[in-house]
């Protein structure tokens, strides 16, 4: 055992316990950090040579202390979990986005609505009846009635537009989803190398799970871990990104797809390589899929039914009247799903107020015609029970969003008591490693004495 | 939270975060409700309110309706209403002058004169007859003509009868849902089938042409025949009164009803201004408690203990 034995052991605590402290100022520069885990030195005690052999043997002591490791500390079961949670999130928030933003096309209940204009249009009939025979009476009908026409169109074509809106946005959502994989994989082959090479990548891996769970917002994926610290992402089931390749998807918007026709040739994501559809049932990709697909197309054809059951009705009865020069009524709207409304009727004249077999200053038909408001097949009550789906539909959006709410930041929670850093903590262990490293360096001094007394003062009789 | 779960800072910030949005957004939501006065401003708010808001407006744009239909019909019977009056006035004048003239107290000369103020009768008659009604020519019914009868005595318009179940000439306003009432009299309702050669322009006609004769058995059916129109005229007076008081009432009703129903929009649309006041108070009170709390928290940490 030798003498300077005790100076390699008060070097290995110095050095430990500096890097201790390093890893400590570490964790505090990074107390803000996003997606940053903090780390933990291990120290454990060196031994001396605990294997006996023949010629040489120490009587078993300690020989100092090394750093054994420096742990990450993140929790994987945590990320998976956090994965799923905030891509519902994503989902749920897209879904209940578009809900509001159609609640705003239809701005009811008020009195700028399509509710309002239906019922200022039946009331304009009333006023014929009471005039046949003016034709101002006649001209604010047909004045109303293009009023209503163009709010409809109006409605019908901000359906649309939010429709393509929607499918830009999924492009780009599209391409960022290509981008952060490439990035991943990326990260994960050079956590591969580092890891290979016994070199710490924890602040690749920090970087690469910030990247993993903004994947996660964006395409609802799964993740495993994979060799050698890197991480192996799924989408349903079919890999994405297995260490350090990724697959790309694409999204595939068919020709003659809009608004009206999405539900029976749907907009879909592909796999860039073999052209197989992909699935997505969560993040934002899902949501948006949903709107696209289902909701957005839904709406629209609950709006045209409200158009055409106001062309049919009003049609059918204008052709049982007549005009003020006898003539039997023609047709007040032409409707179409692809164009919506339009007013054919331009001529006050060929207003058709007069019923059947009365003179041409009646106005029975156009008591009727003002009826139709309570129509059970007519367009105001269509036109309400869409408002009241789209209601329903949007409260339970923002019901959910708020949930989910809940649920994401109980689990942000649990990741953060893992991995997060704690200023207290740290500060205590600051203090602890200080005096450590304080002792030590006594430990040194003192050792240093004693060989100081050996070399320069042992052997020294009478000098 | 067991007593092992460790908390960070960032946690604590985090949630602090959280519920201070929270806080925030219940504050916004009252403030919106407080500036646009209106409980429900989208469909989300409240779908059940939202179906009701709509129903209620849909009734009042109706009832209001009904109320202009109402008013203007009361306007068609009252100006019918007056205008028989006067038709009274001048077959009564009629009857008194062929009475004089079947007295027998008087000579061809005085017949003449007679004959002459009937013929001036008939034309006032016939005057009445073409009375209008806001452009539109009073008891012409349906038809697109500029005057109920012409110069002649023939009838230009539709007919009517109330006994048809769609008769021509008929005008009607409707004062409630399924309600409708006539307000109209036909010419020949009034003033005798023109077909018949013995309505009241004809009778008045004729009247002069017996008195310049001098045909007294004649003059004699006349008054029969004049009578009877004065009766008929009658009848379609108490009629008009009838329709007048049946309209007034609805129409009465209907403004009754737009208060009730604007009433019951107000309720469900409407805040409650004292209370949303109120409650965005207790909210501000909440959200500076919370900041507080937040405050108190976050600031302190082990560094502020440590030399």
């Amino acid at each position: 055992m030798s003498d300077f034995f005790g100076l390699s052991i008060g070097l290995s605590a110095l050095y430990a316990q500096r890097r201790a402290i390093d890893i400590t100022g570490q964790n505090i520069a990074n107390a803000n950090t996003e997606g940053y885990s903090r780390q933990r030195v291990t120290l454990s005690a060196r031994e001396a040579g605990l294997t006996a052999s023949v010629f040489s043997s120490s009587p078993a002591s300690g020989a100092g202390v090394e750093v054994e490791a420096i742990e990450r500390i993140r929790d994987f079961f945590l990320e998976v979990r956090a994965a799923t949670e905030h891509a519902s999130a994503s989902q749920l928030a897209v879904t209940q986005r578009a809900f509001s933003r159609m609640e705003l096309v239809f701005a009811e209940p008020s009195d700028r609505g399509i509710q309002t204009m239906l019922a200022d249009y039946w009331a304009g009939w009333h006023d014929v009846a009471n005039r046949p025979n003016d034709l101002a009476a006649r001209t604010q009908l047909l004045e109303r009635a293009r009023t209503l026409v163009t709010a409809y169109n109006q409605a019908a074509g901000d359906l649309r537009s939010q429709w393509s809106t929607t499918v830009d946005q999924m492009s780009s959502t599209v391409s960022q989803v290509n981008e952060i994989a490439s990035q991943i994989a990326e990260l994960n082959g050079a956590i591969l190398r580092a890891t290979s090479a016994e070199l710490s990548p924890a602040d690749l891996q920090d970087q690469r799970d910030l990247l993993v769970t903004k994947l996660a917002e964006m395409a609802g994926i799964s993740i495993r871990q994979g060799e050698l610290g890197t991480v192996n992402v799924y989408l349903n089931g079919t890999p994405m990104i297995l260490g350090s390749s990724f697959e790309r998807l694409v999204l595939e918007v068919p020709a003659t797809t809009n608004v009206d026709t999405a539900d029976t040739t749907p907009v879909r994501l592909l796999w860039e390589k073999d052209s197989f559809p992909a699935t997505v049932t969560s993040g934002e990709l899902a949501g948006l899929l949903d709107a696209v697909n289902n909701v957005l197309p839904a709406y629209k054809s609950r709006l045209d039914d409200v158009g055409q059951k106001l062309a049919d009705v009003v049609n059918t009865q204008h052709a049982l009247g007549f005009d003020l020069d006898g003539l039997a009524g023609g047709p007040m709207f032409t409707f179409s799903a692809a164009t919506g409304l339009s007013l054919d009727v331009v001529d006050p004249r060929k207003v058709a107020a007069a019923g059947a077999g009365s003179g041409l200053f009646d106005g029975s038909n156009a008591i009727v015609m003002a009826g139709l408001q309570d129509s059970l097949t007519g367009p105001d009550r269509s036109y309400q029970s869409m408002i009241i789906q789209l209601g329903v539909d949007t409260q339970v959006a923002n019901r959910r969003v708020a949930i989910q709410r809940g649920i994401l930041e109980q689990v942000d929670a649990a990741r953060d008591a893992e991995s997060g850093v704690s200023l207290d903590e740290e500060m205590a262990n600051l203090v602890a490693y200080q005096h450590a490293y304080e002792a030590a360096a006594r430990f040194i001094t003192a050792v240093d004495e004693m060989l100081d007394r050996l070399v320069n003062g042992t052997g020294t009789v009478g000098r | 939270m067991t007593t092992a779960f460790r908390v960070t800072h960032r946690t604590i910030h985090a949630a602090a975060l959280g519920n201070l949005n929270e806080n925030l957004s219940r504050m916004a939501a009252l403030q919106e409700q407080l500036s646009s006065g209106r409980l429900i401003n989208r469909p989300s708010d409240s779908p059940t309110g939202t179906v009701n808001a709509m129903q209620y407006r849909a009734d009042i744009r109706r009832v209001e309706q009904f109320s202009r239909n109402g008013q203007d019909g009361l306007n068609w019977l009252a100006t019918a209403d007056g205008t028989l009056q006067k038709v009274l006035d001048l077959t009564g004048r009629l009857r008194e002058l062929v009475l004089k003239a079947q007295s027998g107290a008087t000579d061809t000369q005085g017949r003449e004169a007679i004959a002459q103020e009937v013929e001036t009768l008939r034309a006032g008659l016939l005057d009445l007859a073409n009375t209008r009604y806001l452009d539109r020519p009073l008891f012409a019914g349906t038809a697109d003509v500029s005057d109920s009868y012409d110069t002649t005595g023939a009838f230009l318009g539709d007919v009517g009868d109330e006994s048809v179940a769609a008769p021509l000439g008929k005008v009607e306003r409707q004062v409630a849902p399924g309600v409708t009432v006539r307000v109209n009299l036909t010419g020949p309702e009034v003033f005798g089938d023109p077909s018949a050669a013995d309505d009241l322009f004809a009778t008045t006609a004729q009247i002069a042409a017996d008195l310049r004769a001098g045909d007294l058995a004649g003059l004699n059916t006349r008054l029969v025949n004049l009578d009877a129109h004065i009766f008929n005229v009658q009848n379609q007076l108490s009629k008009v009164g009838a329709r007048y008081r049946q309209v007034e009432v609805m129409r009465q009703r209907a403004d009754d009803n737009l208060l009730v129903l604007k009433d019951g929009l107000s309720g469900v649309e409407d805040i409650d201004l004292p209370k949303t006041i109120v409650d965005l108070q207790l909210q501000e009170v909440a959200y500076r408690s919370a900041l507080d709390a937040t405050a108190r928290v976050i600031q302190p940490s082990l560094m502020d203990f440590l030399r």
